[in-house]
């Protein structure tokens, strides 16, 4: 037995398997992670470290970057938006289609299958959905009879961002949907006879049984949410590449640009660890705020 | 079953909702196929007869032929090592003995709070001193990055399945670690796997950030990088630009249609606890 509960060499073997994968973590992620830190503190040229500048690059775009404000302004609004409306909707078509006795797995599918394109196609569909003339809103909007041939929702800065996020929607709700109703369809019935018995409306079974079963699930589909429009950069960057005149501008975008097109290498690295700052905050807020409800309805 | 009333209007607020779902999709397959003129002045029309054209210019224009070449071998080196890592991770995990397992598992999840979006800057320089710029095995090993955490937190679902008794007895017997590796967790936890796979050459597939910021030599273009100069390369071009979008978007819409169920227990093993 002294095989499996291990001698110190027998457990060090045990470590080998998981060493490519530490290998990786230690390239990829510790080492990127500590030499972006030090890049933040610096002055750049081109991609190479000047002088030493401590947190001036903290400081310039926390009280000085207009665009930055902007683009961190806009990000949260997406999120704040997002993490209410993706789960809400992927938890109502969740139990819609547990509800439908045809198509399940027609209806599955069809959800779904926004969530396997690719984002640079995304993008590209909708802006030509939203473009004028040939888009969809142009040419439903004059069959109707109204005057929507020029309408270009992504060119409009009081609407871009949102157009963003029905396309954004359209691609993940399928996700979403696609966990609940794994999740619902593994739901204990005797709850349910239980909730019948005391004389439970259907309302009331599902404030009852099903909203708080599903709890976890909701906090895990936030989290993800939260963790995935926090970074959102490539459906941006596909439609309107942060424009008209910032309008759309996120935190990934504006990395992106002060990195790659402006070579403010050291800034652009200050703010993409301000963004990190960000999402860990969030998802402390999130796992706590989650854990108390969780208590309170066990209690 | 779940709180809302047993009538037939669910099927149908669904079958409507699944129009507006589809529609999106549908159009670019049908504009992909379309003469650009027709797609300005007869959007509504069926694209008949199918302008065929359009595919060819996209291949042979738009370097399309050359990209997917590209995607695929990426797709294809990346998911080989995404497997043989996180099997092997989690095998070590969930079946085996590693000191200080509770803290490994978390630190291998560490990348799924970290996004390599705010790394993107640290990790070109460090490419760029690898020479791994413009190179393929370099997009691979940055979606294996992206994909190694999530992967072996699918997978330790899996293999957890798989009672411990049974791999203990096998190693009393004399089995060692790697034969039951292959002759017994491996067998057993292949659905697993096998969505895993799926999922991963998905994701590598659509990756967009990783090719856009590691590649800039066309001949290096993956097929999404190609696609995103397309609508400004061929602005004018519509029924280029949709053949373009059609060819790039059918083979992760094939597989997740091949796939279905594996794809779709793969994607709730990690979100869904047992």
């Amino acid at each position: 037995m002294a095989l499996l509960h291990g001698s110190r060499r027998e457990r060090a073997i045990d470590l080998l398997f998981l060493l490519p994968i530490l290998v990786i973590l230690a390239g990829f992620l510790l080492y990127p992670l500590g030499y972006g830190i030090v890049l933040s503190l610096h002055d750049t040229r081109g991609f190479d470290m000047t002088s030493f500048v401590g947190l001036d690059h903290y400081a310039h775009a926390i009280l000085g970057d207009a665009v930055f404000h902007r683009s961190l302004l806009n990000t949260v609004l997406f999120t704040g938006a997002a993490i209410v409306l993706l789960p809400g909707l992927g938890l109502f078509l969740a139990l819609l289609v547990a509800e439908t006795k045809r198509g399940r797995v027609f209806f599955r599918a069809a959800f779904l299958a926004p969530f396997v394109l690719a984002s640079v196609a995304v993008g590209d569909v909708w802006k030509f959905l939203y473009a004028p003339f040939f888009g969809i809103l142009a040419t439903v909007g004059s069959a109707l009879g109204l005057h929507t041939q020029t309408i270009a929702p992504l060119a409009d800065a009081s609407t871009a961002l949102w157009a963003i996020m029905a396309a954004f929607l359209w691609r993940f709700a399928g996700f979403n949907m696609v966990v609940y109703l794994a999740a619902i369809q593994a739901l204990p019935r005797e709850y349910y006879e239980h909730a019948v018995l005391e004389g439970a409306g259907r309302f009331q079974q599902f404030r009852s049984v099903t909203w708080p079963l599903l709890w976890p699930h909701t906090f895990t589909l936030v989290l993800l949410t939260t963790l995935g429009t926090l970074r959102i950069f490539d459906m941006v960057w596909v439609m309107t590449e942060g424009g008209p005149s910032h309008a759309t501008e996120t935190v990934g975008t504006d990395i992106y640009v002060t990195a790659f097109r402006f070579l403010e290498v050291g800034y652009a690295q200050a703010m993409a660890m301000i963004l990190l700052v960000l999402i860990l905050l969030l998802a402390v807020v999130e796992y706590r705020f989650f854990n108390r409800r969780a208590e309170m309805v066990s209690a | 079953m779940t709180g809302l009333p047993r009538l037939r209007w669910p099927t149908v607020v669904l079958g409507l909702l699944a129009i507006v779902w589809l529609y999106p999709v549908a159009w670019t397959l049908a504009n992909a196929i379309r003469p650009s003129a027709d797609i300005y002045r007869a959007p509504w029309d069926l694209p008949w007869p199918p302008a065929i054209g359009n595919i060819g210019d996209a291949w042979n224009r738009g370097r399309l032929g050359a990209a997917l070449a590209n995607s695929a071998y990426v797709t294809a080196m990346t998911v080989a090592v995404v497997l043989l890592v996180s099997v092997s991770g989690a095998y070590s995990l969930t079946r085996l003995r590693p000191p200080g397992r509770a803290v490994l598992f978390i630190v291998v999840l560490a990348p799924l709070i970290i996004p390599t979006d705010v790394l993107v800057v640290p990790l070109f320089s460090m490419f760029r001193a690898l020479g791994l710029i413009n190179s393929l095995p370099g997009v691979a090993l940055f979606n294996v990055f992206a994909n190694v955490s999530f992967a072996t937190l699918i997978l330790t679902g899996y293999f957890r399945t798989i009672p411990r008794d049974v791999v203990d007895a096998a190693r009393v017997d004399g089995a060692g670690r790697i034969e039951v590796l292959l002759a017994i967790v491996v067998p057993l936890a292949r659905p697993g796997i096998v969505a895993v796979a799926v999922l991963v050459a998905v994701f590598t597939w659509n990756d967009f950030g990783g090719s856009l910021v590691l590649i800039q030599k066309p001949d290096a273009f993956t097929v999404q990088l190609a696609l995103s100069r397309f609508s400004t390369f061929y602005a004018t071009d519509q029924g280029l630009t949709f053949a373009g979008m059609a060819i790039a978007l059918l083979p992760p819409l094939l597989l997740f249609l091949a796939f279905q169920r594996s794809f779709i227990r793969g994607l709730t093993a990690g979100a869904v606890r047992r």
